[in-house]
């Protein structure tokens, strides 16, 4: 990690608060924003037990950016007024970070999400994880061209509205 | 064939069924008096239960554990390739002997006093001294128990009762479509686990399970998409599914990805939708290309798991098998494009059942005294002769009409 430019890893870091900034503000237009506008950007969420067993099934596999501004569609306009309203709060932790190509970074980050689901009005620790990112850094700043985030939980509360 | 065993026992709960066959007490979903019934009379009692498919254990020594309704099983594929459903209990003190959900061994140790168990559940070890145990004890009297087995299109049923009639018995009328919804076959190769915990009763669960709900999922309509032609059939044992030619979009808009909801491998249909639910809560459906088996167990009166288990077709070339990863991953589980609102109303049926009265059947109801035998695609009335099975089950007293 120490060999990662520390202007590097402020820009890194900023693309990450920025992610789950949009997340916990529900922003499903800002979310889609921190990824690369290559149609090979990519977000993958799945469990930590499917990961190690090899298994392909996810529970959210948006494997190109048409499905990721799908995934914009679901949650804002399939999904709006079908499901009960709930916060969540996101905290992440960079644990590594290494330059595979030039410009191209392979970050992960252990992360935490709490949801208060509105009915209520209690936080539960909703689940725990790693987030396994590939960001590219160039002159216009920094996004992902490929997001996962393995979930330590193997089993889900109730659902998913919207990604982690 | 009787549809319903003769029950001398009392009922189970002082609630009462209201005469009009559409009513069904909202009290039941919340009374852990009877949840616990429940357990005795449906889960350990004389029903079959899935809690596996050969699919997911494939290879010498793939074991797989499950929690049916708080028992825990321990089912394995042993070295002559036979396939074994037992309690994961030790046979000495009742310790449990597996704990990881799934792997590939052939030997399983308790690590409480070293008994180990081959992977067919007989005893091939225990440390001892002589003279340390019972003058009695042979290895041979002590292997892991085990409940009574059934393999029908390669999905594993089990039943904790003697008196369980057998399986084809059972499920009369409806192993033909279950082989549908299988593969055509049941060669199936595992993709994959969704698993999820409803804030729920099971019986919310499974009533509501796959039940068409075209208003609560808008992507039906926003996709302009209509259920096409279909049947829906149910039986006196609480045995119900439908199977449904789906008539896809020629334009949509909605989404910039449409492989979602594209079938592949087959010219002649534009897609089929195929569900089997057998009472109490084994479902398995395929609808477009995904192939899917949910495994439920209930935790407790407000809480149940399922494992929602994808799989492939043994024979599917790659590009199908990416195909179904794919749709199955999005279309139809607890994040899925059309399924997601099912799982959030599971909750608020739940909550809401709090309440006094009754939740209320009017789609494909006729006369509110007789149970319906004929039922189109989207009716809620197919879920009747079930309830009628539980309330048998359950001895509940019905009012007079």
């Amino acid at each position: 990690m120490n060999d990662v430019a520390p202007e590097i890893l402020a820009v890194i870091d900023d693309l990450q608060l920025r992610y789950i900034n949009a997340l916990d503000s529900q922003d499903m237009n800002t979310w889609l924003h921190t990824f690369s506008d290559d149609e090979s950007a990519s977000y993958i969420c799945n469990t930590a037990e499917s990961a190690e067993a090899g298994h392909q099934i996810a529970l959210i596999l948006d494997d190109n950016r048409l499905r990721l501004q799908d995934r914009v569609t679901f949650v804002t306009r399939v999904w709006a007024g079908t499901y009960p309203e709930y916060r969540t709060r996101h905290l992440v932790q960079r644990t590594s970070c290494q330059e595979i190509q030039e410009g191209l970074f392979e970050v992960e980050s252990h992360v935490f999400v709490s949801r208060i689901p509105a009915d209520t009005g209690r936080a539960e620790l909703f689940t725990t994880g790693v987030y396994k990112d590939r960001i590219r850094v160039d002159e216009q700043g920094a996004c992902f061209e490929s997001k996962h985030f393995v979930m330590d939980t193997s089993i889900l509360e109730r659902y998913l509205v919207f990604p982690l | 064939m009787e549809s319903t065993r003769p029950d001398s026992r009392p009922p189970a709960s002082s609630v009462v069924w209201p005469a009009k066959i559409n009513h069904v007490p909202k009290e039941i979903f919340v009374s852990n008096e009877l949840f616990e019934e429940e357990l005795k009379r449906i889960f350990y009692g004389e029903e079959w239960h899935a809690v596996a498919h050969e699919g997911e254990i494939p290879n010498i020594g793939d074991f797989k554990t499950f929690r049916h309704a708080r028992v825990p099983l321990l089912i394995t594929r042993a070295e002559d390739g036979s396939i074994n459903v037992m309690y994961n209990a030790c046979s000495h003190r009742g310790s449990q002997v597996e704990t990881k959900p799934h792997g590939n061994k052939l030997e399983f140790e308790c690590p409480y006093h070293r008994w180990l168990f081959d992977a067919k559940g007989s005893l091939v070890g225990c440390p001892a001294k002589p003279g340390d145990f019972s003058d009695t004890f042979r290895k041979e009297d002590y292997p892991l128990a085990c409940p009574r087995v059934a393999v029908v299109h390669g999905l594993i049923f089990i039943t904790l009762s003697d008196k369980t009639p057998p399986i084809e018995e059972w499920m009369a009328g409806w192993t033909e479509q279950l082989g549908e919804v299988l593969g055509g076959d049941g060669r199936l190769r595992l993709l994959g686990y969704q698993k999820v915990v409803f804030r729920s009763n099971w019986k919310i669960y499974h009533d509501n399970d796959a039940y068409h709900a075209p208003l609560l999922h808008q992507a039906f309509r926003m996709l302009n998409w209509q259920g096409g032609k279909g049947v829906q059939r149910a039986d006196e044992r609480g045995h119900r599914g439908f199977r449904s030619e789906l008539s896809l979009p020629r334009a949509q808009t909605l989404l910039k990805d449409a492989s979602l909801i594209q079938y592949m491998n087959n010219e002649k249909s534009s897609g089929l939708s195929v569900s089997v639910h057998l009472f109490p809560a084994a479902v398995s459906i395929s609808h477009l290309n995904s192939i899917g088996i949910r495994f439920m167990s209930p935790i407790s009166v407000d809480e149940t798991e399922v494992h929602y288990a994808y799989f492939a077709h043994a024979d599917d070339d790659e590009a199908l098998v990416r195909h179904r990863v794919r749709q199955s991953s999005n279309l139809l589980g607890p994040c899925g494009l059309v399924s997601m609102e099912d799982a959030s109303v599971f909750h608020r049926l739940y909550t809401g059942s709090h309440t006094p009265g009754n939740a209320v059947f009017q789609k494909g109801v006729g006369d509110e005294y007789t149970m319906p035998v004929e039922f189109s695609q989207n009716d809620e009335s197919a879920n009747l002769p079930g309830w009628e099975h539980y309330r048998k089950i359950m001895g509940l007293k019905q009012e007079e009409k």
